[in-house]
């Protein structure tokens, strides 16, 4: 090899260290910023940025963000993850809460070797795809509880507040929405949900498109169960209007993620009260010492609390810079790397992603010294936190008059 | 005149072809991965245009036709994982079968009731893909194993070719004698059935040949994407963005569709910086060329032409 | 009981589908316009009435929301649908063609404008009576039954101007002969600022209405103009009690649907006996060729 050849091969490994200084990190946003879940992942990502460059960037690199909006179709998620990456030349994505969605991602990022997070799918199929096909997939990471671990939270707090309490409750009617992520969540359900005691009695799937719940809530009240436990997410606003409307006498239990976020009280005039949900982080709760200063900045910059999907992303900024500043390198393979060395403290607990011999290859760990959520009831306008006991404190379940309790 | 306006559409059809052909050699991937689905969306607008212009039916949804090409080449990837080709051809043949369906009730119904039938014919179908979830992927996706290729540009020829293709062949049609006796048929039925020409035949066979089209088209699409799902090809906002396409292009010049197509995916593109904004701004757009300028862009290129 | 809550259910249901496509078949009867931005229209009268129950209670919200649903008919009006009929450049047999894309894309405008002023998220208008009533056992919000009085009260005051107005009249007399009006001395223009103004009242309603009973988001504009569309086409363009019939006849066949079937499956029978009817019956149940 001639002198001649080397020189400019030499140019090429000494530019990037140079540039290196002062090129920010630029990571793409894809989210529906017209759904409440949606808009809370640019935003949430947004503080994180915002706070990161304040102090000086990673590295003395800033953290630049470019956000575009999918309108939760896959296809315009496919073009602007294109478009992040060959046109922005962004380092990673931070992308959708929907599981279709992701899902129509997964192979993409794969193929434009960009490593890219979930900060709100759920479905299990994520993972297990990776798991199935690592080289290709291996850029994806599920950045939030897979539908199973959801459906583990679920029963563990039903047990708790339902089971072995003055309740005594004994039976259920699962009732999820016909969507991608509640698949794995159903499958769940119907395995612990008799494990802690409640029997299933009936297991309702309806369209994301039903907007009148009558003979849902009807033909639920007639199989007589103790509880509905709840799997929804594109419907929200409408069960639970209806629900309070039609004054149906069995209490909800379970996911319900458009009432993570404090608009959903004012967007059903307050007929949420008394419903109990699933959350990874409340603005009420420290689950760790990050959460609570995060949701107040929240509140303070939107007016609002951070929908679920808002911790996450906040959160992916920080391990994503944290991950570009331990490989060293904006390199995608060695981000990977980095990413699955991932041991954060966020405002959702502690984040750690399953390794390439799990079968949920890149999950999010769920458990108690890792990420475990909490169960939230709506009293007044207001979450309340009601599980686990740790953050419960002397809170207890309030159901308005309407719901017929059988202890 | 005549001849000359024929050989200045020619010539710049030629130009802007020779211009799509050079382009990779100019622009980033990024702007080859907006203009690949704009090309596929063109054929879709071509085939509507055939149907519309020609034919005189209002066509609601051309994502029919689309949609059961797509879902038919992609579920038969994702069940089987047959080869792309053979997918291809399974999901073109469900549209021309769902073209023929379509074409019966167009025979007997006219104006508006053949249009609710278009409608609702979307309408089943999503409905369809809902309740089959379990096949289709439900709401937002089906997601296949195969894509054609990995490297824009050869998607990119892939994409330019066949649209220019299915251009030469539906715009051939369109100015062929058959064409014509269409043109007829759409416009005046009982004139052309006194004249002797039979309606129901060119009909059917206008339905076939933009089903096939559409339909091939839905089926390259899915392999490209890597994904179905019925806010891509099925949805309503789809079809009426495939007649907005052609309205603007300019009805009945069915190449017209090509710009109105690639415009409206670019529009998309370039005012995606303003998130929700941007369809409203683009829908709006729409609306003021359809008010001042219902020729449409080639149509009223070629009007002043021919004026002058 | 189930068959009683089944008649309770769809009753109301029908009531409000009916409101729904009421206006739309009128404004096709007397001026000949499919208005596909009728979603959109029910949509902004549904959403003015939640964002403005907040400050000024239900009852003005509700108002404020029939007040919408108006001026958006006439916005639709001006600037979209006149000036297509008015337009020299649009050939007299496409004018069709054109107000349905042309309605269509403002449909889409005012969606896309009330997804980006409040979000895709589904809104509930504030009820105008809280609370639930027995009916022969079975539990029944106050609020459907007065849904179902409303709406069965403003198609009452539809017929009685129709049939007992001189403009009302007139109206009549435009979806029969047009021309015939004319001679008469009738201004067709101030017929159709009429039917205009009607229809926003129509529109208004229906949307509060809707609002209040099931909740609309602005993904909802496109399915409610299809559903009208789709009874109006069902019951015969043109005739109200044809489209009052079909609205009742796919309001129960969706609630015995979904009590009997499932849920899930609840708009397939009722599509089904439109392609039918279509297909056998082209003019609709009650309508004229």
């Amino acid at each position: 090899m001639s002198v001649m050849r080397l020189l400019p091969a030499l140019a090429v490994l000494a530019l990037p260290v140079a540039a290196a200084a002062a090129d920010p990190i630029k990571i793409g946003i894809i989210a529906e910023n017209s759904a409440i879940s949606g808009i809370a992942i640019p935003n949430g990502a947004q503080i994180a940025a915002d706070e990161i460059n304040a102090k000086g960037g990673i590295d003395g690199r800033k953290i630049e963000l470019v956000a575009y909006d999918d309108h939760n179709s896959a296809a315009d998620a496919v073009r602007a993850i294109q478009r992040l990456a060959t046109q922005d030349k962004v380092n990673a994505v931070i992308a959708s809460y929907t599981s279709e969605v992701a899902l129509a991602l997964e192979p993409w990022a794969g193929r434009l070797k960009m490593p890219t997070i979930t900060p709100g799918a759920a479905s299990d199929d994520i993972s297990k795809r990776i798991h199935a096909d690592y080289d290709h997939l291996k850029y994806f990471f599920h950045g939030y509880l897979a539908s199973s671990f959801l459906a583990s939270a679920t029963c563990d707090a039903a047990k708790d507040l339902l089971v072995d309490s003055k309740y005594h409750m004994k039976s259920a009617v699962i009732m999820s929405e016909d969507a991608a992520w509640t698949t794995p969540l159903d499958a769940g359900f119907i395995e612990c949900l008799p494990k802690v005691g409640l029997k299933v009695l009936d297991h309702i799937r309806m369209s994301p498109d039903t907007t009148d719940f009558t003979p849902i809530y009807n033909g639920i009240e007639g199989k007589k169960p103790d509880v509905i436990i709840t799997g929804i997410s594109h419907v929200g606003v409408q069960p639970t209007v209806q629900w309070a409307n039609q004054q149906v006498p069995i209490p909800q239990f379970g996911i319900s993620s458009q009432a993570t976020s404090s608009t959903f009280w004012k967007d059903t005039n307050g007929a949420t009260e008394g419903i109990v949900l699933q959350l990874v982080a409340v603005d009420s709760v420290p689950s760790t010492p990050k959460t609570v200063p995060f949701a107040q900045a929240y509140i303070k910059k939107y007016g609002i609390t951070p929908a679920y999907s808002g911790y996450g992303a906040y959160d992916e900024v920080y391990y994503i810079a944290d991950a570009i500043h331990r490989a060293g390198s904006t390199d995608p393979d060695k981000m990977v790397d980095a990413l699955e060395k991932t041991d954060w403290q966020g405002t959702v607990g502690q984040i750690r992603f399953f390794g390439k011999d799990n079968p949920s290859t890149h999950a999010m760990e769920y458990g108690k010294d890792a990420v475990s959520g909490l169960f939230v009831q709506w009293q007044d306008g207001k979450q309340v936190p009601i599980w686990p006991a740790s953050v419960a404190g002397s809170n207890t379940l309030k159901f308005p008059g309407f719901v017929k309790l059988t202890n | 005149m005549r001849g000359i306006l024929g050989s200045r559409l020619f010539w710049g059809v030629l130009g802007l072809l020779l211009i799509a052909i050079l382009l990779p050699l100019g622009v980033s991937g990024y702007i080859l991965g907006v203009l690949i689905p704009a090309y596929y969306f063109a054929v879709f607008a071509m085939s509507w245009d055939l149907l519309f212009g020609f034919a005189g039916e209002v066509n609601f949804g051309p994502t029919f036709l689309v949609g059961l090409g797509a879902y038919g080449a992609g579920i038969l990837d994702a069940e089987t994982g047959w080869p792309i080709a053979v997918c291809v051809v399974f999901g073109t043949a469900m549209a021309i079968i769902g073209g023929v369906l379509l074409a019966l009730p167009a025979l007997r119904l006219s104006g508006p009731y053949f249009g609710l039938i278009t409608l609702v014919a979307v309408l089943l179908l999503q409905q369809m893909v809902t309740v089959f979830a379990h096949w289709t992927g439900g709401e937002i996706g089906l997601t296949v194993p195969d894509v054609l290729s990995i490297d824009d540009n050869t998607n990119y020829y892939f994409a330019l070719g066949f649209m220019a293709i299915s251009g030469l062949i539906l715009f051939g049609l369109s100015r062929s004698s058959a064409g014509l006796i269409l043109q007829a048929c759409g416009q005046d039925p009982v004139e052309a059935q006194a004249l002797g020409f039979n309606v129901a035949k060119h009909k059917l066979a206008a339905f076939c040949v933009s089903a096939f089209f559409s339909g091939l088209a839905g089926a390259l699409l899915v392999f490209y994407y890597g994904t179905a799902s019925p806010g891509t090809v099925i949805d309503l906002a789809v079809g009426v963005q495939v007649i907005i396409a052609a309205v603007l292009g300019g009805r009945r010049t069915i190449l017209g569709a090509i710009l109105g197509a690639v415009f409206l995916v670019c529009a998309g593109e370039v005012l995606r910086p303003l998130g929700q904004l941007s369809t409203f701004v683009v829908s709006a757009f729409a609306l003021v060329v359809i008010l001042f300028v219902p020729a449409g862009f080639l149509g009223t290129l070629l009007h002043r032409r021919s004026e002058a | 009981m189930l068959a009683l809550q089944v008649l309770i259910d769809g009753f109301a249901i029908s009531a409000l589908y009916g409101l729904g496509a009421v206006g739309f078949t009128l404004m096709f009867g007397v001026s000949g316009v499919l208005n596909l931005a009728h979603g959109g229209t029910m949509l902004v009268a549904a959403v003015v009435a939640w964002l403005a129950a907040d400050t000024v209670g239900a009852l003005g919200g509700a108002a404020a929301g029939l007040a919408a649903g108006m001026a958006t008919a006439f916005a639709t009006y001006f600037l979209v649908v006149r000036p297509i009929q008015r337009s020299r450049s649009i050939p007299r047999e496409e004018t069709e063609i054109f107000v349905l894309t042309g309605t269509l894309l403002w449909g889409i405008m005012i969606q896309e404008a009330v997804a980006y002023f409040t979000t895709t998220s589904p809104h509930t208008v504030r009820p105008l009576i809280a609370g639930v009533t027995e009916i022969a056992g079975v539990r029944t919000p106050t609020n459907e039954i007065l849904t179902a009085v409303l709406c069965w009260a403003t198609i009452g005051a539809l017929w009685l101007l129709v049939n007992k107005t001189k403009a009302g009249k007139a109206l009549l007399a435009a979806s029969i002969n047009p021309r015939g009006l004319t001679l008469l001395g009738y201004e067709l223009s101030n017929i159709h600022l009429l039917v205009w103004a009607i229809y926003g009242v129509l529109a208004g309603v229906a949307g509060v209405l809707l609002g209040a009973f099931l909740g609309v988001s602005s993904d909802n504009a496109g399915t409610l103009t299809a559903s009208a569309f789709s009874i109006v086409v069902l019951g015969g363009l043109g005739s109200v009690s044809g489209s009052l019939v079909a609205a009742y006849c796919v309001g129960y066949l969706e609630t015995i649907t979904s009590y009997l079937i499932s849920p899930a499956y609840r708009n397939i029978p009722s599509l089904i006996l439109l392609v039918a009817v279509v297909y056998l019956r082209p003019q609709g149940l009650l309508g004229r060729r």
